[in-house]
């Protein structure tokens, strides 16, 4: 083994650190829900060739905002922990700044209602695929 | 002049104090305190960290509907400066602040009530199942036990003797 101590001295340097920078933010849960609505889901799941992204932007995971290369990998993303951890934190209203003005005494507190949230089409996905 | 309540922990923003955020689609989050801003970095959820009010009322530790909260509310329409309307609103302001001070404890105490109950409930449960140990399983009622008692003690002294 080498120097073990002096490794990171420094503070704040960390890979963790960066998550919070607004130059590598992605995309928030009320950002997300906004995408879930039909109109704009179709257009995000059926977008242009674009070699900019990873898998020239044809392999796209709606609830995660993540580009996948190729089927295969999307399908595999989806029987993935981070997947359905992603659908069980969207499977509720957003918050908004209105439930916050609630919480806070500006009128009474409504609960936020349960939603139900499935993973894009699937099935059909592994047959265009296969 | 406008009170904002933070995104986060739903304080009241005072004018000077805080910070506010505009994401990339023009949507602004203000904050109160350092505090609050770094926790939305962290994408922490307001629902979830429990030291917010949206918590405390999601979960329903806090008061969370009635009728006291409908005062306090966003109004878009300037009102015209009338000295009897200002002194009026002063003492309602105190009035219904101590109303929902009383509403919100007698909240708190009402929800710490079924604690009480449940307690009650397990200790009862717990003498029952381990009776035994203060009471002998043969004996049905105090007198019997009590000759039994005797019986024993005879008994030990009889022992005694012999030895």
């Amino acid at each position: 083994m080498g120097c073990v101590g002096r490794k990171r001295n420094h503070k704040g340097n960390h890979p963790w650190a960066k998550k919070g920078k607004t130059k590598r933010r992605i995309k928030d849960l009320d950002q997300i829900h906004d995408d879930m609505k039909p109109e704009k889901a179709d257009k995000m799941l059926k977008q242009d060739v674009d070699y900019e992204v990873p898998g020239a932007a044809q392999h796209y995971c709606l609830h995660c905002s993540r580009y996948f290369i190729s089927n295969s990998t999307l399908n595999k993303h989806f029987r993935s922990k981070p997947h359905k951890r992603r659908l069980k934190d969207l499977s509720i209203e957003p918050y908004t700044q209105e439930e916050a003005d609630r919480a806070g005494g500006m009128g009474s507190y409504i609960a936020p209602k349960p939603l139900e949230v499935k993973t894009q089409g699937v099935k059909e996905d592994m047959t265009t695929d296969e | 002049m406008r009170l904002e309540k933070c995104y986060f922990c739903s304080s009241t923003i005072h004018p000077g104090h805080g910070i506010q955020f505009v994401r990339n689609d023009c949507k602004i989050f203000k904050f109160c305190r350092g505090k609050c801003h770094k926790a939305f970095k962290k994408r922490k959820n307001p629902r979830k960290a429990r030291w917010t009010k949206a918590y405390r009322k999601a979960t329903g530790k806090d008061l969370a509907v009635d009728p006291s909260f409908e005062f306090e509310k966003k109004r878009n329409i300037p009102i015209k400066y009338n000295r009897e309307l200002w002194n009026n609103t002063i003492k309602a302001i105190d009035r219904i602040d101590k109303i929902k001070l009383k509403r919100q404890g007698q909240h708190i105490i009402n929800r710490l009530k079924e604690g009480k109950k449940l307690r009650k409930e397990a200790d009862v449960r717990e003498v029952d199942k381990n009776i035994h140990l203060i009471r002998a399983p043969g004996a049905k009622t105090p007198v019997l036990e009590k000759k039994m008692v005797e019986v024993i003690m005879q008994d030990d002294d009889e022992d005694m003797e012999d030895n």
